[in-house]
C-alpha cells in the first residue's frame, strides 16, 4: 500500500511540470506578437481608444513579460480566469462547458470500451475468421476517418434526409424536438454525436485490444491456466484481458488529452457548446482570455484524468508500483 | 518498387552474402495484399498530387463557372463536372486534385522532420543514458500528457495571422514536426535499449569503434524498422490533424487543402451534400492508405512475427 501511495504521489507531483509547460507554451503564443493587445486588434478592428485603455490595462500592457506571465498565472490558480472580451467573465461559465463535453465524451468512453473489450477479444481469438476480418476491415477504416466527417455524413443521412435527429447544438429552442419533452430533446441531440463519437473511439480500441489479446493468448501463462483446467471463458477474460488491457489504459491516457479536448472539430460540426467548441469559437474572434482559460482547463482535466489512470494501472499491475 | 529491380541490383552480392534484410523484407510485404493495396493507393495520390502540380490545365478554385452559369452542379450529371460544384462553382473533383498536393506535403515533410529530430535525439538520449536521457524521457512525458490538439490548434491560429501568409502550409508542417518528433525518440529510445546490449556492439566497442559510429553504422541501421513503420503511421495522424485545422479554418486561406474544403462542405451541406462527402472520401482513403502501409510494414518487418 505505502508502495501504492509513493506511486500515486510521484504521478501528482509530475503533473506540475506539465501544468507549468502548457502555462509557459499558452503564454507564449497569446503574446507571440509581442504584446496581446495588437493580437486582439487583429479581430476587432474599430476599438475605440478607451476600448484600447481597458485592453491595455488588463493585459498588463507596460510590464515586462515575465511580470505579465506570473500575474496571469496567480491570477489563473486563484480562480480568477479571466474577462471574455465579447461577454462576462470565464469563471461564470466554464462549468456548463467542461459539463457539456462530458456529458458527450463520458458515455462515449463507456460505450466504445464496453462494445470494444469484447469485439477485440472476439476477432484475437477467431484469427483470420471472416469474423474477423469484418472486425478488423472496419475497424481500420474507423481510424482512418475523421471524426467530424462522419458527423457531417450522419448529419446528411439522419437530419437532412430522413429528418430523425436534429442537426445541431444540445437542446432546441423551441419547440423540443421529440414529443415535446425537453429531457427526450436532449437525448435526441445526443444521439449522433454520441454515436460518431463512440465508433471512432470503438476503432481505436478494437486494434488495440486485438493486438494485446492475440499476444496474452499466446504467453505461457495462458498455456498454464488452460491446462490446469481453468474454463476458457475464465482463461480468455480474467488472465489473458489483465494483461492485455493494461497498454490500453495508457493509450486511453494518451488519447485523453484529444478527447476531453472534446475533439473540437467534431464539437464544431454539431455546434455542440462545448469546451472544443467554445475553444474554436474562441480562438477564431481571438478572444485571448477565454482561448487561455481554456487550454488551462483542458490540461487540468487531462492531468486529473491521468492520475486517475495511473491508478487503474497499478491496481492492475503490481509491477508498476514497484519500479 | 519493382521486385526485379531490387533482385538484379544485389544479384551479384546474394550469391555471396545470400537475401538481404530488404529482400526479405520486401519478400514478405509482397505477400500482404492489404499492405499492397496501400502502397498502391500512397502512389495513387502521389501521382494525382504530381498532376495538380505540373500538368493540370485548371487552377485552384477556379471560378470559371460563375460565368458559365454551372454552379452547384450534382455529382455524375456532366462530364465536365465529374464530382459536381460547389455554390461559386468549383470543381470538387479538382479540388480533391489540388488539395492532395497540400495534405501529402503537409503529412510527409512534417513527419521526415519530426523523424530525423526524433531519432537522433531519441538515439543520442538512449544510447549515451545519464542526464541527456532522463531529461528526454521527461520531454517526452510531458509531450504524452499535453492536450496536443488545442496547443496546435491554438499555434497555427495565431502564427498564421502573424507570419507572412505566403508560407502557409510550410508553416504547419513546422508545427506538427515540433509535435511529432518526441514519440520518435521515445521509440528510437527503447530500441536503442534493446539493440545496444547485443554482442555485435559489444564486438564493435571491443574493436575501438568510436560512439558515432557504432551509433550511425551499427545501431541506428538496426532499429529503422520500427521506426519506418511509426512514420507511416504518423503520416496518417498528421494528414488527420491538418484535415481538422484546415476544417476549422486555422490554417492558411489560400493554401488548397481537403480540409479546406470540407469546411465550406459543411456551411453548404442543406444545398449541396456532394461538397463535403468526395474530399472527405479523398482523405479517408489517404489516410487508409498510409495506415494499411503501416500495418504491411509493421508484419513485414517485425523479426518477432517473423517464421
Amino acid at each position: 500500500m505505502a508502495g501504492l501511495l509513493s506511486y500515486l504521489l510521484r504521478r501528482i507531483l509530475f503533473a506540475i511540470p506539465v501544468f507549468l509547460t502548457v502555462s509557459i507554451i499558452t503564454f507564449l503564443i497569446t503574446n507571440a506578437s509581442g504584446n496581446p493587445v495588437d493580437l486582439v486588434r487583429l479581430g476587432i478592428k474599430n476599438a475605440t481608444p478607451e476600448q484600447i485603455a481597458a485592453l491595455n490595462a488588463y493585459f498588463h500592457v507596460g510590464e515586462p513579460v515575465y511580470t505579465r506571465y506570473f500575474l496571469w498565472l496567480s491570477q489563473f490558480v486563484r480562480g480568477d480566469m479571466g474577462v471574455s472580451l465579447y461577454s462576462g467573465t470565464v469563471a461564470s461559465k466554464i462549468l456548463p462547458w467542461v459539463l457539456t463535453t462530458l456529458e458527450l465524451q463520458i458515455p462515449a468512453l463507456l460505450i466504445s470500451l464496453g462494445v470494444g473489450i469484447p469485439l477485440g477479444i472476439y476477432s484475437a481469438k477467431r484469427q483470420y475468421s471472416k469474423g474477423d476480418y469484418l472486425v478488423t476491415t472496419t475497424a481500420i477504416f474507423g481510424v482512418s476517418m475523421p471524426t467530424f466527417w462522419i458527423g457531417i455524413m450522419g448529419i446528411i443521412v439522419f437530419s437532412l434526409y430522413l429528418h430523425w435527429l436534429p442537426s445541431f447544438g444540445a437542446v432546441s429552442a423551441y419547440p423540443p424536438y421529440w414529443w415535446g419533452s425537453i429531457p427526450a430533446d436532449e437525448v435526441a441531440h445526443l444521439i449522433l454525436p454520441l454515436a460518431v463519437l463512440s465508433l471512432v473511439s470503438l476503432a481505436t480500441y478494437v486494434r488495440l485490444i486485438r493486438a494485446n489479446m492475440l499476444e496474452a493468448l499466446r504467453q505461457d501463462f495462458v498455456l498454464g491456466a488452460r491446462a490446469s483446467g481453468i474454463s476458457d471463458f475464465k482463461v480468455t477474460y480474467k488472465h489473458a484481458l489483465k494483461s492485455a488491457i493494461t497498454p490500453v489504459v495508457t493509450i486511453i491516457g494518451l488519447t485523453f488529452g484529444s478527447l476531453l479536448a472534446g475533439a473540437p472539430a467534431l464539437e464544431t460540426t454539431f455546434s455542440w457548446p462545448g469546451l472544443g467548441y467554445e475553444f474554436v469559437v474562441a480562438a477564431t474572434s481571438l478572444d485571448l482570455p477565454v482561448v487561455q482559460a481554456i487550454t488551462m482547463i483542458i490540461t487540468i482535466m487531462v492531468l486529473v484524468a491521468n492520475v486517475g489512470l495511473d491508478l487503474v494501472y497499478a491496481l492492475l499491475d503490481p509491477r508498476v508500483r514497484l519500479s | 518498387m519493382r521486385p526485379e529491380l531490387v533482385v538484379e541490383k544485389s544479384h551479384a552480392e546474394k550469391a555471396r552474402r545470400g537475401a538481404s534484410q530488404a529482400d526479405v523484407a520486401w519478400r514478405r510485404f509482397r505477400r500482404n495484399k492489404s499492405g499492397i493495396a496501400g502502397l498502391s493507393i500512397v502512389s495513387f495520390f502521389l501521382a494525382m498530387a504530381a498532376y495538380g502540380l505540373f500538368l493540370d490545365p485548371v487552377p485552384p478554385r477556379s471560378f470559371a463557372c460563375l460565368y458559365q452559369g454551372c454552379t452547384n452542379v450534382p455529382p455524375f450529371t456532366t462530364w465536365a463536372h465529374p464530382l459536381g460544384t460547389e455554390l461559386a462553382g468549383i470543381d470538387i473533383w479538382q479540388e480533391i486534385i489540388h488539395g492532395s498536393a497540400g495534405d501529402l506535403y503537409v503529412g510527409v515533410v512534417a513527419t521526415a522532420i519530426a523523424v530525423a529530430l526524433g531519432v537522433v535525439i531519441g538515439a543520442v538520449a538512449g544510447y549515451r543514458g545519464g542526464i541527456s536521457g532522463v531529461l528526454l524521457l521527461g520531454v517526452t512525458q510531458i509531450f504524452f500528457t499535453l492536450p496536443v490538439l488545442v496547443i496546435i490548434l491554438l499555434v497555427a491560429r495565431v502564427s498564421i495571422l502573424l507570419v507572412a501568409h505566403g508560407l502557409g502550409l510550410t508553416l504547419i508542417v513546422l508545427i506538427l514536426a515540433a509535435f511529432g518528433w518526441p514519440g520518435i525518440a521515445f521509440i528510437t529510445r527503447g530500441e536503442i535499449f534493446r539493440v545496444r546490449e547485443l554482442e555485435y556492439i559489444q564486438a564493435s566497442k571491443a574493436l575501438g569503434a568510436s560512439t558515432y559510429r557504432i551509433l550511425f553504422r551499427h545501431i541506428i541501421p538496426n532499429i529503422l524498422s520500427s521506426v519506418i513503420v511509426v512514420s507511416s503511421l504518423l503520416v496518417a495522424g498528421n494528414i488527420l490533424t491538418e484535415v481538422v485545422i484546415s476544417f476549422l479554418g486555422f490554417s492558411d486561406p489560400s493554401a488548397s487543402t481537403w480540409g479546406l474544403t470540407l469546411e465550406e462542405g459543411l456551411t453548404t451541406v442543406r444545398s449541396s451534400w456532394w461538397v463535403s462527402f468526395f474530399p472527405g472520401l479523398a482523405v479517408v482513403f489517404c489516410v487508409l492508405a498510409f495506415n494499411l502501409l503501416g500495418d504491411g510494414l509493421s508484419d513485414a518487418l517485425n523479426p518477432r512475427l517473423r517464421e
